[in-house]
């Protein structure tokens, strides 16, 4: 794993042990419940001990990504969702892990087996496992290169044969064929991915649009031509999707034995050094731009997963989970603090929705509190991919409203007891999952 | 330190709705400029007073609704300078700076203002002009230059595309500035492509099937009211498939009124005005069906 290290990071192993000192695990990881604890506040740890788990169809085991003790399990910020019960661990200095089983030639039924212990999360937030063991016939494996951020992170030239390697592991499991995803203006990859194949039974498809984890329906729609509801997902269409940091952990879990417990995650934007860093899981973002030299200036905002969809962060002391796979620093004067002005039903959202969805006219309705209409007009179709609101020309905060009409429907259905209206506990709908931290006004772009 | 939080996209693509305003207004300028080449100076008065008057308009509504003053985003410039374009040189200057006023003040901000037109307001001020002066602004002026001077490339009676000699409307002095700025603008994804390719589409296959002269079809308003009046975003449906079909019934209309009345120019403004009126029919009926959406 120093090896592993070494190749993507250039630090020296002691400079990389000062950084993670301590870090912040977080008992939710993926979409399902949050996982227990099966370890105590003292407790000693090692690299790669399961220190979570739960028993749910959705469930991701967690893993120690330090050697150390544990200091305490508490409520701490977490980056898509305000605040969860995480492990904090503090290192010890060492190196110790426990032993990582290698296999070389695993079989399907130890593939099952690893995939199930390790807790590989997509970076949708569905575990592998799960995908893998839902009753549905799987016949093809999609790797899906196009995500920039996942792209960029994951896919240097090291990482590719590993990358094809954890495909074939996933093909085997679930005797599939298996298709890599590239974008068309990428040539670069497809080529390097070519020459790695050595001619193995795996095809490059070659698609006009970049697809983030969030629209794995549409690209398994996009591939297979079936469409699938938006309560289902693309295992109903015999399509499993998977990530570069998907393929990469399997075949780290499967061939080497190592649990997730490191990603790669490209810091850029305001930084003194952008580049791609290998971080533990749970070192706080303020230490992952450490590595990269620090800020560059005052920073105005932190964001995860990518600048087009991702989740702005209220302090720095998030800690870096599996999804994570960017983190992009903007200075205080890149902000975008525009004032939302009239539709002018200009018709560019919808040129742009990847989806076939009216956005602004959804936006509209919202804004206003229809949200029967933006129930009729599928405001629950849409995939967040924010592109709506990049091309408005009047800067109106299209995803945000989006987003508040589908939580409101929610909640509309689904809070019985409460006897107060909807509207009042709706939140600022910044995060990935509604969040009950109260907050009863609407930011547009503004500050916190 | 003091971090923002918001939803994403944490950043825009620049495109503004000024951006596109006053993109819209560069091209008005420049034919502007070729009509009072054409006319004199009379044509500059009367731009200058339908744009003055359109946007005082529009302040002075403003400020008495208590609004937020929004002459720089250019809309009222652009409705000022357009009225000015769908006259003849030879009004007196009180009917554009009427029409002007009408076009802000009843078609645009007693609607909602921008964005939420139900017409296009300089096509509405144009009929409004032109139902209650007839007379005054009946189309009689005929240019001051020759137009066998003016036989570029020797293209003979097609020249006037490059430069209409027999212009009647300020509009019409240059086809060829209107389809340069018009195919600028959806390069620049400032207007959408489909409007106009089936709106022209449309009147030359039909004017050929119906055995029409293209020098009379294809005249200097066509061009504007394809490139800048249906384009109109407030008045033209939102809907990919609702806006092909706004642009064939624009066609449509066109050369039915044109073909009865043979004057295709006064077609193509009525033809707008109308399919405006139907817009919202068009864009409710052409809703699309979302990827996601599984037969049942």
């Amino acid at each position: 794993m120093t090896k592993e290290e070494m190749q993507n990071n250039s630090k020296t192993p002691k400079e990389a042990e000062e950084y993670r000192q301590q870090v912040v695990i977080p008992l939710l990881q993926h979409r399902g419940p949050i996982c227990e604890p099966l370890v105590d506040v003292e407790d000693n740890l090692l690299i790669g001990q399961k220190i979570g788990e739960c028993d749910s169809d959705y469930a991701a085991q967690v893993h120690s990504s330090i050697s150390g003790h544990i200091i305490a399990i508490e409520e701490r910020p977490h980056p898509s969702c305000v605040k969860k019960p995480s492990i904090i661990i503090e290192s010890n200095g060492t190196n110790g892990s426990i032993n990582f089983k290698t296999c070389t030639n695993p079989s399907k039924e130890y593939i099952f087996d690893t995939l199930q212990d390790s807790g590989i999360v997509e970076l949708d937030g569905y575990p592998v496992f799960n995908t893998l063991t839902s009753k549905k016939i799987i016949d093809t494996v999609l790797v899906n290169l196009t995500y920039p951020s996942d792209a960029n992170s994951n896919c240097t030239s090291d990482n590719i044969p590993k990358i094809i390697e954890g495909m074939k592991l996933l093909m085997k499991a679930s005797d599939a064929e298996g298709v890599f995803i590239v974008n068309k203006t990428d040539g670069q990859l497809s080529s390097s991915i070519r020459s790695s194949l050595n001619g193995d039974n795996i095809k490059i498809i070659n698609t006009k649009r970049n697809y983030i984890p969030l629209m794995n329906n549409l690209l398994a729609h996009d591939m297979t031509g079936i469409r699938i509801s938006n309560r289902d997902t693309p295992a109903d269409a015999g399509v499993m999707i998977s990530s570069a940091y998907g393929a990469l952990a399997v075949s780290k879990a499967v061939l080497e034995g190592i649990p997730p417990i490191e990603v790669n995650v490209t810091v850029s934007g305001a930084v003194k050094n952008p580049m791609i860093n290998t971080v533990s899981i749970g070192t706080s973002f303020k230490d992952a731009i450490q590595s990269s030299g620090g800020y560059l200036g005052e920073p105005g905002k932190i964001i995860m997963n990518g600048i087009l969809s991702g989740t702005a962060q209220a302090t720095d002391e998030v800690p870096v989970i599996k999804s994570t796979t960017e983190i992009t620093v903007q200075s205080i004067d890149e902000v975008v603090r525009d004032k939302p002005g009239p539709c002018i039903h200009c018709g560019r959202c919808v040129d742009v929705c990847p989806v076939n969805i009216l956005p602004g006219r959804i936006a509209s309705f919202s804004d206003i509190g229809r949200y029967d209409e933006c129930s009729k007009l599928h405001v629950h179709s849409c995939v967040d991919c924010g592109l709506c609101d990049y091309v408005c020309p009047s800067s109106r905060h299209i995803l945000q409203l989006i987003r508040f009409a589908r939580t409101a429907l929610i909640r509309l259905f689904n809070i019985p007891e409460e006897k107060e209206s909807p509207n009042l506990k709706l939140g600022c709908e910044s995060c990935e999952t509604p969040c009950d931290i109260g907050t009863t006004s609407v930011t547009q772009g503004g500050t916190k | 330190m003091k971090l923002s939080v918001s939803n994403p996209p944490h950043i825009k693509q620049g495109v503004t709705v000024k951006t596109i305003m006053w993109s819209k207004i560069a091209i008005l300028v420049a034919v502007g400029l070729m009509a009072v080449f054409v006319f004199g100076l009379s044509a500059l008065a009367m731009i200058l007073v339908s744009t003055i008057s359109a946007v005082l308009t529009e302040a002075g509504i403003q400020k008495m609704t208590k609004q937020e003053l929004t002459i720089k985003d250019g809309d009222a410039v652009s409705i000022g300078i357009l009225i000015a374009l769908l006259l003849p040189s030879t009004v007196p200057l009180w009917i554009p700076a009427i029409g002007a006023f009408f076009g802000v003040a009843l078609v645009k901000h007693a609607f909602g203002g921008l964005g939420s037109t139900l017409f296009n307001p300089a096509i509405a001020a144009w009929v409004f002009m032109n139902m209650s002066w007839g007379a005054l602004t009946k189309v009689s002026s005929v240019s001051h230059i020759g137009s066998a001077s003016y036989n570029i490339l020797f293209l003979g009676k097609y020249s006037d595309i490059i430069f209409e000699s027999g212009a009647g409307m300020l509009a019409e002095v240059s086809s060829f500035i209107l389809v340069i700025g018009g195919l600028y603008l959806i390069y620049k994804k400032y207007i959408d492509w489909r409007i106009p390719s089936s709106f022209v589409v449309t009147t030359v296959v039909m004017a050929l099937l119906l055995g029409e002269d293209l020098s009379y079809v294809i005249t200097g308003m066509l061009f504007l009211g394809v490139f800048i009046l249906a384009t109109e975003t407030a008045t033209s449906p939102i809907t990919k498939n609702g806006r092909f079909i706004y642009g064939l019934l624009c066609g449509v209309l066109t050369i039915m009124y044109g073909f009865i009345s043979s004057n295709y120019v006064v077609a193509v403004l009525y033809a707008v005005f109308f399919a405006n009126a139907v817009a919202p029919f068009i864009e409710k009926n052409t809703s699309p069906k979302p990827v996601d959406e599984v037969a049942l």
